[in-house]
Formats: C-alpha cells, structure tokens, sequence
C-alpha cells in the first residue's frame, strides 16, 4: 500500500490546437454574450466564428504532416482525421456564411429573435419590430462544431460518446429556434431530441458491452482483444450491434430513420443544412474509424449488417422520396438515400472504400449546402415555401437560381459531369472490388428510381406555368450569394476535375491505430 | 453460511435491490401520472446507488444518490410541477398496435440481450477491484488517478457540454424584459382601478363549517364567495357545494329566530355525501 | 455473486427503459425511461470494472452521470418551451409532423 507518484498525463496542445481555437471561440462567444451590450454582439460573435473556423483550417493545414495519437491516446490525429476535420470545417464556414444572412427574412436572420418568446406573443412582435437577434447561435454552433471534430478523430469511446453529446446538444437547441413556423421548429427539436437521447443510450449500452469484453474503451485495445481471442462473442455481437445503432441513427440509416424528415421540414435552413451536410460527415466518419479501427478484426459481423442496412436505406429513401411534395421532406428522404449510398463504401471495409466514401461525402456536403442556400431563398411574407406546386415556374421568373438548383438536383441524381458521378462511380467500383456485385445492382436500381424525383423537380421549375402567387427567389445578401457560388463550383468542378480531390484523399491514408 | 460471509450477503443485497429497482422500472411505465413515475424511477436509482456499493464502488454509489436522485429527479419534479401535475398521459393510439408493437420488440430484444449476455458470462471469473484499488491507495484515489491521467481529454471537453447545458437553459429560459419595469405606483394603480379585488381574497371556509381548500368561505351577509376558493380547483369544478340548510340554521341562530338545543333535523351535513359532489 | 446477475439486471433495466420510451406518450415520462436506460448502462459499467479488475468502468459510468445531466437540463427546457407554446406535454398530441 505505498501509494505511487502520479506521472502527469503528457498532452501536446499544439497539436491540438484546431479544436481549442473553436472551442475556445465558443467560451469567448459566451463571455461576450455576458458582457457586452445588445449591439455590439453580433459583430464580435461573426468575427470569433469565422475567425475560429478559418483559423483552425489554416492550423490544419500547416500541421497536417505532424500525425500521431495525442492525450493518452484519447485522440488519432491522422489522414482521414484531418480530412474529415477540413471537410467539417469548411463546411460550416459554409454554414455560418448561410446563418449571417439577414436579407431574406425582412424581419432579421432565420432564427427566432427570443428562443424564449412564446410563438405569436406580445413580446415576440416587440422584440421583432425592435430588431433584436438571438446572437447565442453563435456559441452554440462553434460548440456543435467543436463536438464535431472530437467525434471524427476519437480514438476512445468514452470520448466518442462525450463529443458526440456535444455536438447534439446544441443541434436539438438550435433545431427549435426558428424564425417562421416556430411550433413546428419546436416540435422538431422535441422529437430530435427524444430520439437522439433514445439512440445515445444504445451506443453507451454498446460501448459497456465492448468494454466488459476488452477491459478498455480505446479502440486499440479492443482491436488487440478482437485479434486475440474470438471468445465471448455475444457481448462483442451485442456490442457491435448496439453501437451502430447509435451511429447509423445520426447518419439517418433506414431503420433509424424516423426522426430526419420531421427534423429537416421544422428546423431553420441553415441549421437543416448544417445537419444535412456536417452531421452527416461526422457521422459516417465516426462510423468507418470505428469500424475500420476498433472492429475491424470482426469484420464479418458487421458487413452484412451494413450490406442490409445500405440496400434498404437506398430503397427506401428512394421510394419515399418521390411520394412528398414538401421540398425540404423530399430532400430530407433523399439524404436518408444518399447515406445509403455511402454505407456501400463504408461496408466495403476496404482502404478504396474508405476513400470512395470521403469523395462521395465531399460531394454530397457542398450539394447539400447549396440546395438549402437555395430553399431559404425561395420564400413569401410568411416564410419558406416548401411546396413543390410553389416552385412551378421558377425557372421564368429566377433564372440563376432555377439554374444552380437544377445543377445540385443533376448531382444527387448522379449524372455525368456533376460530382454526384464520380461519386457514386468510386462507391459502386469500391463494392465491385470486393465482388459484391448484388449491392452494386441494388444501387443502380435505387439510383434510377431516384433520378426520376430529381428530373421532376427540374421539370417543375422550367417547364409547368407559375401558380398564383408564385414569387421569384428573394435576393440574398453577399453571405448567401457566396455560399451558393461556392457549393455550385465545387458541385461542377468536381465532375469535371476530380482528380486532384481524389489524390488528396489517396494520399490521406488510412486510420492510425 | 454465516451472516458475516460476504457473498451470502452480497447476494442478499443483489436479490432485494434488484427486485425493488425492476419494480421501479415497472411501476415508472404503469403509472398514468407522471409524478408516480417519477417517484418510481428515484425508487430505482436507489436501489442502483445500493448495487454499486455492492459492486465495490462506494464513491459511485455516493454520486449516484447525489446526481441522480438529488439533482436529476428533483429536476424532473420541478419540472412537472411547472407543466402542471395532473399532467397524465392519453391513452389514445394515434397507430394503431403501436404500443403491442414497441412492447414485443422491446422484450424480444431484451430477451435475446439477456439470454445471450447471461449465458456468455456465466461463470466467468471475477477478477475484483481490490487490486486495482490498492494501487494507489483507495477507490476515489484510483479514480482520481483516472481521471487525470488517461481519461483527461473527455475531462476537459466535458466542460463545454456544461457550457452548452447551461447556455441551452438560458437561451430557451431567460425573457428579456423589454418594457420598463413597473413601479409600484403604477401597480397599485392599476390593481385598485381595473376592478379586481384590491384587498386580500378571503380565505376559504372562514365563516363555513369545514375550513377546507375546497369549501367556499361565506360572507357576512349569508353569500357565498366562490373566489375564496383557489382559481385551478375553481376551474376543475372542485367546489364543495355549500350546505344551505346550514346556513339557514346559522342565519335563524344569528338573528335570534332559533334557539340552541338538540338537532331539530337530521344530520345530512357530512359534505362527503351532499349532492353534486364531485368523486 | 458473479457477474452474470448483474449484467441480466442491467438488461432487464434497459429493456423496460426502451419500453417506456416506445409505449409512453408524455414526454416528460419517455426522457425518464431514457434516463432508466443510461443508469442500466451505468450499472453495467460498474460490474464490468470489478470483472475486468479495473477502474475504468467506473470513471466512465462517472462520466456518464456528468453527461446525463447536462442532457437533463438541455432536454428538460426543451419540453418547457413546448409546453410553454402548446400547453401539453405530450409528444404526439402537436400532430403537426407526422409521427
């Protein structure tokens, strides 16, 4: 009983310094909030969250050969790592350039001007007429994001868990706060929320099962024990089993799919976009380090359960999709059909299939982002115009917009020279290397049956006369403008140019251990 | 078996905690009210905070008592109170075998869940924590050294999702006032014009037989004041309807019309068996 | 006791937990089988780390209570607005969204 001197844990903050620069932003964002007076914050909280994402990507870059594991092993810092942190932190500089916009709504931004106003009180038109915002999106979103980055690079469940809570926590928050249609955006943030705390239980459930089995939660660990001995296999089997729930639920897989229709419809667009586009990035990148690292050793148990899942997810999406006829509900089941698509490459298990999957989430993120640019512009006095009827004759009368729309919507059905091609291109190839040829056709028809609602939509906006009371798009400011020109390049070039994206990837490598 | 062996006695704290916390899982599912459930999860995260002890992790179990049922569930009961306690739930299906449905799924799982952990651990060996523990001292001292060491990282960025939490809280909580804030003056002012009762309400039952929440106080003159009564029990009908031969008989005693003595009329004031009374 | 018992409880927990969550419509009560399902999970935690012989379970259960808290408080202002603005607590009578 000679109690030993305690070692103090070794942490290279250097190396971490992209995640302190945002999570630090988001601390500074709240003292700001605390201290300075109602003008003056929006100015600061724009300048801490550009400031911090462009920052953190510029640290990126210049640090991206220095690889390793980093606080006791809690964090990989490697290729994919730093591809997916980029990909997130661009992707919501994207966001934040859609969430500053304040042209559209004449009333502000897209965000209630009190969270804590009752809808259509009093005190809500008060504080509309008086201008105020809720600049508290700010910090909240910088925090979103911080979780985003822990999540892709955990190298530790434990942590896994941690900043996978961090990042929903303030995505059910901000999930609730919009401007238009407020029970609605709060019924959504309930249901997210009921549902995200109901799938986080199963991950943790999963991640007690794999600890009982290896004794640890870092992930070499567990894949040591997986290699050593292939006993005990109903807490790995039930273990692997409950942690995908909880990830494939983020990633809106079907099964666990119930919550991302709703969710998309009520929540403001940029906060949909951000969910569409950076959660899932995060999601999936969560998902293949897991699996290629932690449980790679018991491959063939969660292979066909991905096989299944990826063929029902693609169907399904699919299906449902060309039945609605609210734009934000149509993409939302067209996301749950994209995540099908990438869980073919997820399940490959390959190092092609990691690679396809990073290409096809590069190119569905910027998509992504631009179709919900586009959807917050097309509005009335009263807000987004969501039914498809609405978009009739959009063509004639926002020709720009109605072009770039048609762009995104030729990607998601992947026709050649959008970066929806090459993508599904990449994924179809990784699965045929691994000879699963049956996936591969399940793909196909899926994506035939998807092109169609995309096509509809396109045909809706050129070729059917306007309704009543169609406006054009509203003219966004710079922020939105930007935002767009940016998703619509990338869209293009990537068609036409994928090469370079496509070696950067390659030359990511693979996950450390 | 002696009383002092310790895994006689560990069984017996396992079989009585673990009933009582089932029982509480149970109970928080068939409660209609939700205060019950309430009280019937707190019941189970006792009875969790008695496992861990057993389990040696006292600190835990400590922890447990204080987070859960301390600061969590008392959270949850402030909460109903504010929505209001009578909150119970429908009972209506809005899908039709919805509920048959969750609840076969739910067990299938748990059953193959069971089964297949149960049978995978059966017999396998306990290593203990007495070594782990004696390493550095104690059960908080290893934690501590856990803590601090390898699970640093999740220690630190746990700090934002309190930042989060409380900031969440705030923003969804906080009213900004954006008019003046009233003076006194003003309220006063307001109270005395806009024809509200401007004095203390009378309390109920004052001049009535029974000094309950629900019975109506009586005024001087014979009336009932309805607005004795507090407003949600007003509102749900709960009033004790006022017995009015009572009050005839105090109104004859009062003005000298009736003289004390022995009942002239059968005792039919019990208010629990009046007319009308609400069950 | 081996630890076979405890990780069945644990189940057994979980699974009435996930009952309460699919069967139970008011809000308020389906974030509390929520919460009945992180303590079974807690208390799986706890009785691997006596079986693995390490503390780690433990740390992490501790963890879990930190996170289950701030999920608390995040979940529980949300269904005060919600209540607040609609005046009920139940998740399926604002029909808005399809459920």
């Amino acid at each position: 009983m000679n109690p030993e001197v305690m070692t103090a844990p070794s942490i290279d903050y250097i190396a971490l310094l992209p995640y302190i620069i945002v999570g630090a932003a988001g601390v500074i964002g709240v003292i700001v909030e605390a201290f300075v007076g109602r003008n003056g914050r929006r100015p600061i909280q724009l300048v801490l969250a550009f400031g911090s994402l462009i920052g953190a990507f510029g640290v990126l870059v210049v640090n991206r050969t220095t690889l390793g594991l980093q606080a006791e092993g809690a964090i990989a810092i490697d290729g994919p790592g730093i591809l997916f942190m980029g990909l997130i932190l661009l992707l919501a500089i994207l966001v934040a350039l859609l969430m500053s916009e304040r042209q559209l709504d004449p009333a502000g931004d897209a965000f209630a001007p009190r969270a804590s106003a009752l809808p259509g009180s009093d005190d809500e038109r008060e504080l509309t007429t008086r201008g105020y915002f809720q600049t508290e999106i700010w910090p909240l979103f910088l925090f979103s994001v911080f979780g985003m980055m822990l999540f892709v690079t955990a190298s530790n469940l434990l942590v896994l868990f941690i900043a996978l809570e961090i990042m929903s926590l303030p995505l059910y928050l901000m999930a609730g706060m919009s401007r238009r249609r407020r029970l609605l955006s709060q019924e959504a943030a309930l249901k997210y929320f009921i549902l995200g705390a109901f799938s986080s239980a199963f991950l943790l459930f999963g991640i007690a099962l794999l600890y009982g089995y290896s004794g640890s939660v870092e992930f070499s660990v567990i894949a040591d024990a997986l290699a050593a001995e292939p006993g005990q296999t109903a807490l790995v089997v039930g273990g692997v089993a409950l942690l995908s729930v909880g990830l494939l639920f983020k990633i809106g897989a079907v099964p666990f799919h119930a919550w991302v229709p709703d969710v998309y419809q009520g929540s403001p667009a940029p906060v949909t976009a951000f969910m569409a586009a950076a959660v899932k990035v995060t999601a999936f990148g969560a998902l293949l380090r897991v699996m290629y690292v932690a449980l790679g050793g018991v491959r063939w148990e969660w292979e066909p359960l991905l096989w299944i899942i990826a063929g029902l997810t693609m169907l399904f999406g699919s299906v449902v999709a060309i039945a609605q006829t609210d734009m934000k509900r149509m993409i939302a089941y067209s996301s749950i059909a994209q995540a099908g698509f990438i869980l073919i490459g997820v399940s490959t298990a390959t190092a092609e299939g990691l690679y396809a999957s990073i290409f096809y989430l590069v190119a569905y993120g910027f998509t992504t982002i631009g179709i919900f640019a586009i959807i917050a512009m097309v509005r009335d006095a009263g807000g987004e115009m969501t039914r498809l009827d609405q978009w009739a004759g959009l063509g004639k009368r926002s020709p720009l917009v109605a072009v770039s729309f048609g762009i995104f919507m030729f990607a998601l059905a992947s026709f050649p020279l959008t970066s929806g091609f090459i993508a599904k291109f990449l994924v179809f190839e990784s699965a045929l290397a691994v000879d699963n040829l049956g996936l591969v056709i399940v793909g196909v028809i899926a994506s035939v049956m998807a092109a169609f609602f995309y096509i509809r939509v396109v045909v809706i906006m050129f070729f059917r006369e306007p309704v009543e009371g169609s406006p054009a798009a509203a003219v966004p400011s710079a922020t939105t403008t930007l935002a767009l020109a940016v998703s619509a390049a990338v869209t293009v070039i990537l068609g036409v140019l994928p090469e370079p994206v496509i070696n950067l990837i390659e030359q990511a490598g693979v996950f450390l251990r | 078996m002696t009383s002092t062996d310790p895994s006689a006695a560990e069984a017996v704290v396992f079989w009585v905690c673990a009933f009582l916390s089932v029982v509480g899982g149970i109970g928080l599912i068939l409660s209609r009210r939700a205060v019950h459930s309430a009280l019937w999860v707190a019941l189970t995260m006792i009875s969790l905070a008695v496992l861990y002890i057993a389990n040696a992790a006292p600190f835990l179990g400590m922890v447990q008592i204080i987070v859960y049922t301390g600061a969590v569930m008392m959270l949850f009961l402030f909460v109903l109170m504010v929505v209001g306690v009578d909150s119970s739930d429908s009972l209506v299906e809005t899908l039709r075998g919805q509920r048959v449905a969750g609840i076969l799924l739910a067990v299938g799982f748990g059953l193959l869940l069971a089964i297949g952990l149960g049978s995978a651990l059966n017999g396998v060996p306990v290593v203990g924590l007495d070594g782990a523990n004696g390493e550095y001292g104690g059960n908080v001292e290893g934690l501590a050294r856990l803590l601090f060491s390898e699970y640093v990282l999740a220690f630190e960025i746990v700090a934002g999702l309190l930042v989060v939490a409380a900031l969440g809280a705030l923003v969804l909580a906080h009213r900004e006032r954006w008019q003046p804030r009233r003076t006194q003056r003003e309220i006063s002012q307001e109270r005395t014009r806009g024809g509200i009762h401007p004095a203390p309400l009378p309390p109920p039952g004052v001049y009535a037989r029974h000094n309950a929440v629900d019975t109506p106080a009586l005024l001087p003159d014979g009336s009932v004041a309805d607005i004795s009564v507090p407003g949600p029990l007003r509102a749900r009908g709960d009033l004790r309807p006022v017995d009015t031969a009572a009050v005839a008989e105090t109104a004859a005693l009062t003005s000298g019309e009736a003289t004390y003595g022995p009942a002239k009329r059968p005792v039919a004031d019990d208010p629990g068996t009046s007319p009308g009374e609400p069950s | 006791m081996s630890v076979d018992n405890y990780i069945i409880l644990a189940c057994v927990l979980f699974t009435l937990g996930a009952i309460g969550v699919l069967v139970r419509r008011n809000a308020i009560v389906v974030f509390m089988s929520v919460e009945l399902m992180l303590n079974a999970t807690n208390l799986a935690f706890v009785a691997f780390a006596r079986m693995n012989g390490n503390l780690d379970g433990q740390v992490i259960a501790f963890f879990v209570m930190v996170v289950a808290a701030a999920e608390v408080v995040v979940g529980l202002a949300i269904i005060v607005t919600v209540y607040r603005s609609r005046r009920s607590a139940s998740i399926d009578e604002p029909n808005l969204l399809k459920y």
